[in-house]
């Protein structure tokens, strides 16, 4: 036969190939798929795109720029008399619903920006420790070890006394603490990617150590990026709550931990509308990470069926 | 083995060392200083030197840092600077009470919390599994001070089911002080625990040898109790044995509120008076029981598992 | 054994410790302590039981229980008078008022304990060398007693012999002092280096009050444990952080309930017990509450006899609910308010180059501060806007002086800022506002960030916990900073020292304010009696704070006591010391 003839042939062949074998789907691709039937995740993630959405307008200004005036006398319950006063008021007459709004706001900052540092931190420390092993495996261990061993609360209580109190304060001080865990699971991975084929097929093809980290290895673990992502931000929300009661937290303005630790003083005479407001907020958001992160850990892992 | 251990223990040396050197920087360099708390309002220059050498302020950083070394390796943190009492007797006293919150109710949570786990992962995907989920998540999402004031609102003080706050040393009476405290911390835990069981026992579920068991024509309760049961035992059993030791500081919150004289209120105490003897004596001491929970942890790894090498 | 097995046996455990839990939790029943003992809280933790070491409210009020000083307030007398508790009357005062002799009860004892080996277990008799020692205690340097400024300065050669056991490293008990002696078993003498007023009250402060050598030696440091008092109660039960048990001590000698008190007693029905032995209560049973939530509704539930609400911190101003409901009126619990010998305020440092050369900055920020709406919002209306540093209730005070510039004004506030240089507030850089981390404080300052950006007038807000502050206002780091100060004394003498220039930080006087007019008037005041011309002087010396305005007065507080319908003979006081001997549980109305 001519050539032609020939390649006819061997398209035919691989497109029926091609119509046999199953098409491969990335891990991305995978969990999209997945997530999608997920009805309640699909939900919370929405309830996270909303809070955002409602901390970015409120920094802009759109919202609640108003909370620090009386909007009624102090300490009214909430009524549906007007927007303001559905949460009730405070001991200022403020409006409650504005001061939580004003306190998603700081919540999402909080969670986020806590996150952006000790990401990076967790991902950098993770990578090089488990990549490169012996020395800077050990310093990185020490490091990570010595920190974890030192109570949480004291490491925050700390760093708010050299860096001053005040919301930079809060966000360096969770961002300095979050990254152990992260690192922790990136340099497992790392120790066990870096002997996999695909790796030592890269350095074969000449790929530099940094390209290997951040080209090769780096994407399949990113997974555990999001994952953590979500926990951190959760947790970063929390800590805010109990950093706040011991006068360590945001200061001058309303947060849902400051909101909290006001009511402290309120419930016995029974103003119940301001922990119930903060409580409430908190409680949607950190419902909604939960469920999402444990959707995104189910859905990214491949063995789990 | 016995190399290992000693090897492991040499370990945590240096890590003793730079957690020794973190505390000493962040509280003696920037810390508060007592020394006119403990003076009073109507202090003097003149007394405040002559405080500051009976407590050997006034000497060189590096001096007191060495002081703080000797310290840690004989264990006496000296006297607490706002009450006085040596700090040896006063966390002696404190472990008592802490314990009788943090035991019963790690027990509870684990209790509850494996039965639960394993529940859910032999029903997982259905409705159940998804429900208790949400459960636990709904728990786990709320702060433990909003469940400590709504609890001691509702609970104690409208129901009258637990007393508001306070504290017995006599056996059994203590334990009806702790039970609201108790319940608020299981509460807040289980949800964390089952989900992280559930985890570790999905894990094991999706192994080969639990698809071969099934073909092998083995029930699916029998596959659980016999082959995942056990196997997931490691990553659960290390999650406990790591939790133990925390137990001893309590939980400074439920503490505070509930009037618990233990640990963990006896830090945050200090924490606000600038007591540094006691902080340092806390933290030095979780950090030990850290490292020493670890360092079990890392034994019981390689009993427990036999693929696991010693290094 | 199988693995099932295993589980179920585990299972059964579980059963087994949770069942366990909730026996517990039914036998629960509201105790309700039939006996005459009386339910009462402290807000803090108490920093041991050693008279030199109380130097806060809570700590003073548990170590009155026990121990006693050779003076005491009047409980009933109004306004305070002092009467010897185990002097046997007043002193004897010399001429120039510089010789003290005071003369003690006989048959006093201490109580028994296991410390006295000589008698066999049993409390001996005190005697003036236990004084002696006592107050030798307060000026060791070794001690470290936050309690000395009572006699700094004050006794003839006291101070001597603190240094002498500074130099030497250790006090000599033995070495005689001139002004402190024991001249026979049951008289003191204490001569004074310069006459003064205030020092009689010295001795009714818990500082002074006795404890046995005995005892000290014995139990070295874990006498702040084992305090071994002369008082009519005796600690039975003591969980450091948690409880105090105090039982009556059998060895009382024989004090009774006064018989005269203030016009309006008897009518209130505190004199009924007159004449009675004390103490009248068999047991009192003090419980600690860090957080006010707990301690309210504790209270509320019937458990606590008494609340009062502490004034001395203002970390600690727990707001009661505005008005006693019907349900707590128709349980029978009183609701008593009385003013405090105490002020709040805000102190300028006058060191700060910004705030001391501009007096009408000063008056500026003083008219914008609206007193009255801060006492309506944080005191429930409960106190009395303060017009100068002298509370009401002791000679000095002014009652119908309004203080120009505390009157809520801000027309006039603002055309100050204009002659203080800075219109509308420009060109002042924010001042520097030092505060604590509590809530009550963080609301606090809220409400002055907001009062004084109506004048222009920035606040940079940092806070601290309780050292730091202190330590951030003795090294004069802040320019603004509010405080109290409660009276430690009946005497006007013990607010206007705060103004004294030898008293600048960090001693009390925390605004660090110097004039010598006022100084001079101060200093002549000291060696004065109580008489017109000293109250004069004290006006006058007030009437200089008030124009120079290191200060922004704030209020006189009310404090308040909640009590319980069988809670009896309940008077507020001051100076706590001691009260609880006259309480009584009136047991059939439980």
């Amino acid at each position: 036969m001519t050539s032609n003839t020939g390649a006819t042939t061997i398209e035919t062949l691989s497109e029926q190939a091609a119509l046999i074998a199953p098409k491969g789907r990335s891990l991305w691709k995978d969990a999209y798929c997945r997530l999608k039937k997920d009805r309640l995740a699909i939900i919370c993630f929405f309830i996270i795109i909303f809070y955002a959405l409602v901390a970015l307008l409120t920094k802009i200004g759109v919202f609640a720029s108003s909370w620090e005036d009386a909007v009624g006398p102090a300490y009214q319950p909430p009524s549906f008399d007007s927007i303001q006063l559905l949460f009730g008021t405070d001991i200022f007459g403020r409006s409650v619903f504005y001061k939580v709004i004003h306190g998603t706001r700081i919540a999402m900052s909080v969670g986020l920006v806590s996150s952006v540092i000790s990401i990076p931190i967790g991902v950098l420390l993770g990578s090089m420790s488990g990549y490169f092993g012996r020395w800077v495996d050990d310093i990185v261990v020490w490091f990570y070890t010595t920190l974890s061993s030192i109570p949480n609360i004291m490491l925050l209580i700390a760093i708010t006394f050299v860096l001053g109190k005040g919301i930079t304060s809060i966000y360096i001080a969770l961002g300095a603490t979050a990254w152990v865990g992260l690192a922790r699971v990136i340099r497992g991975e790392f120790m066990k990617h870096k002997e996999r084929d695909y790796v030592v097929a890269a350095e074969g093809i000449g790929a530099s150590n940094v390209s290997r980290i951040f080209k090769h290895i780096l994407p399949n673990v990113s997974h555990f990026i999001i994952i953590n992502l979500s926990i951190q931000f959760m947790a970063a929300i929390k800590a805010e709550v109990i950093l706040s009661f011991l006068g360590l937290g945001v200061q001058g303005q309303p947060s849902w931990g400051v909101m909290i630790d006001d009511a402290k003083l309120e419930l016995a005479r029974g103003v119940w509308w301001q922990l119930a407001g903060a409580t409430v907020a908190m409680f949607f958001v950190v419902l909604a990470f939960n469920i999402l992160g444990d959707s995104l850990r189910d859905a990214l892992d491949p063995k789990i069926k | 083995m016995f190399e290992y251990i000693v090897r492991k223990l040499l370990q945590t040396i240096p890590t003793i060392f730079g957690v020794a050197l973190i505390i000493f920087i962040l509280f003696n360099l920037v810390g508060g200083d007592p020394t006119y708390q403990m003076l009073g309002k109507h202090a003097n220059q003149k007394q405040i030197q002559e405080l500051r050498h009976e407590y050997g302020f006034d000497q060189p950083k590096y001096i007191q840092f060495v002081q703080y070394l000797k310290q840690i390796v004989t264990f006496d943190f000296g006297r607490s600077y706002a009450t006085k009492q040596p700090i040896g007797k006063m966390i002696l006293r404190g472990i008592g009470p802490s314990l009788t919150l943090a035991i019963p109710a790690f027990l509870l949570t684990t209790f509850l919390s494996v039965i639960i786990g394993l529940f859910v992962s032999y029903f997982r995907g259905t409705f159940t599994d998804k429900s208790v989920v949400v459960a636990c998540v709904f728990g786990m999402s709320l702060p433990m001070l909003a469940y400590i004031l709504f609890g001691q609102y509702f609970l104690a003080y409208k129901l009258g089911w637990f007393p508001i706050s306070g504290f017995e040393v006599t056996f059994p009476e203590r334990f009806e002080y702790v039970m609201l405290p108790i319940l608020i911390w299981v509460s807040v835990s289980v949800g964390y625990d089952v989900r992280f069981y559930r985890t570790a026992i999905l894990e094991e579920v999706g192994q080969d040898y639990v698809r071969t068991a099934r073909a092998k024509g083995l029930s699916e309760p029998r596959v659980f109790m016999k082959h995942v049961l056990k196997n997931s035992m490691v990553p659960i059993l290390t999650n406990l044995v790591i939790e133990i030791p925390m137990l001893i500081l309590g939980s400074f919150l439920l503490e505070s509120f509930f009037g618990i004289p233990g640990l963990g209120s006896i830090t945050i105490d200090a924490i606000h008076n600038s007591d540094f003897p006691i902080i340092k004596a806390m933290t030095t001491l979780q950090a030990l029981l850290f490292i020493f929970g670890n360092l079990a942890t890392d034994i019981l790894y390689t009993v427990v598992d036999p693929r696991v090498r010693l290094k | 054994m199988s693995t099932l097995r295993r589980f179920t046996i585990s299972i059964f455990i579980g059963i087994f410790v949770f069942s366990l839990i909730g026996i517990c939790g039914c036998t629960f029943k509201s105790k309700t302590d039939s006996s005459n003992t009386l339910h009462l809280s402290t807000p803090s933790k108490i920093k041991g039981l050693d008279p030199i070491y109380a130097d806060d409210l809570y700590g003073g009020t548990e170590v009155s229980r026990t121990y006693e000083g050779l003076l005491q307030y009047h409980y009933l007398k109004r306004p305070y008078t002092l009467i010897p508790n185990i002097a046997e009357s007043m002193p004897d005062i010399s001429k120039d008022g510089k010789t003290l002799i005071f003369r003690l009860k006989k048959g006093v004892l201490f109580q028994d304990d296991p410390c006295f080996k000589a008698t066999g277990g049993k409390g001996r008799e005190m005697l003036a060398d236990d004084v002696v020692y006592s107050f030798k205690r307060l000026a060791d340097p070794k001690l470290v007693s936050s309690g000395w400024w009572i006699f700094d300065g004050k006794i003839v050669g006291l101070n001597e012999w603190r240094e002498a056991a500074s130099k030497s490293g250790a006090a000599d008990y033995s070495k005689e002092v001139e002004g402190l002696k024991a001249i026979d078993r049951y008289t003191i003498q204490i001569k004074l280096i310069q006459r003064s007023s205030q020092f009689i009250y010295a001795l009714a402060m818990s500082f002074t009050f006795v404890v046995p050598r005995e005892a000290v030696e014995q139990y070295g440091k874990e006498f702040i444990n084992h305090p071994v008092g002369t008082g009519p109660f005796r600690l039975a039960e003591y969980i450091p952080g948690a409880k105090l048990v105090w039982v009556r001590n059998p060895t009382y000698r024989n004090e009774l309930y006064p018989s005269e008190g203030a016009p309006g007693d008897k009518e209130a029905g505190l004199l009924e017990d007159a004449g009675k032995p004390l103490p009248l209560a068999d047991k009192l049973i003090v419980q600690v509450f860090e957080e006010s939530q707990p301690m309210w509704l504790t209270f509320l539930s019937g458990k606590l006899d008494l609340t009062s609400i502490p004034k001395d911190s203002f970390q600690q101003a727990i707001t009661p609910a505005k008005e006693l409901s019907h349900d707590l009126q128709s349980k029978g619990i009183r609701l008593i308010k009385y003013p405090e010998l105490d002020i709040t305020h805000f102190s300028f440092n006058m060191t700060d180059p910004v705030l001391s050369k501009n007096k009408y900055l000063r008056q500026a920020m003083s008219l914008a501060y609206d007193e009255d709406q801060y006492i309506e919002i944080f005191y429930n209306g409960r106190a009395l806007a303060a017009q100068g540093p002298i509370p009401p209730g002791i000679a000095g005070y002014d009652q119908d002086f309004k203080n120009p510039y505390r009157q809520f004004d801000i027309a006039k506030a603002k055309q100050l800022m204009e002659k203080a240089g800075y219109p509308d507030g420009k060109g002042l850089k924010p001042l520097i506002y030092a505060t604590l981390s509590d809530t009550t404080s963080r609301q606090s300052t809220e409400y002055a960030v907001k009062m004084f950006r109506e004048i222009g007038v920035k606040l940079k807000v940092d806070t601290y916990s309780w050292p730091e502050f202190q330590a951030v206002v003795k090294n004069r780091k802040a320019q603004v900073y509010a405080f109290a100060w409660g009276a430690d004394y009946p005497d006007a003498e013990n607010f206007l020292q705060l103004f004294y220039s030898k008293n600048v930080s960090p001693g009390p006087n925390d605004s660090n304010y110097s004039n010598p007019e006022f100084d001079k008037l101060y200093e002549s005041a000291l060696t004065m009696v109580d008489s017109p011309e000293r109250t004069e002087l004290y006006k006058k010396m007030a009437r200089i704070v008030i124009e120079d305005c290191p200060w922004i007065f704030g209020a006189h507080r009310m404090g308040y006591a909640l009590i319980q319908k069988r809670l009896k003979n309940y008077k507020p006081h001051d100076f706590d010391h001691g009260r609880a001997k006259y309480y009584k549980i009136d047991v059939p109305s439980k």
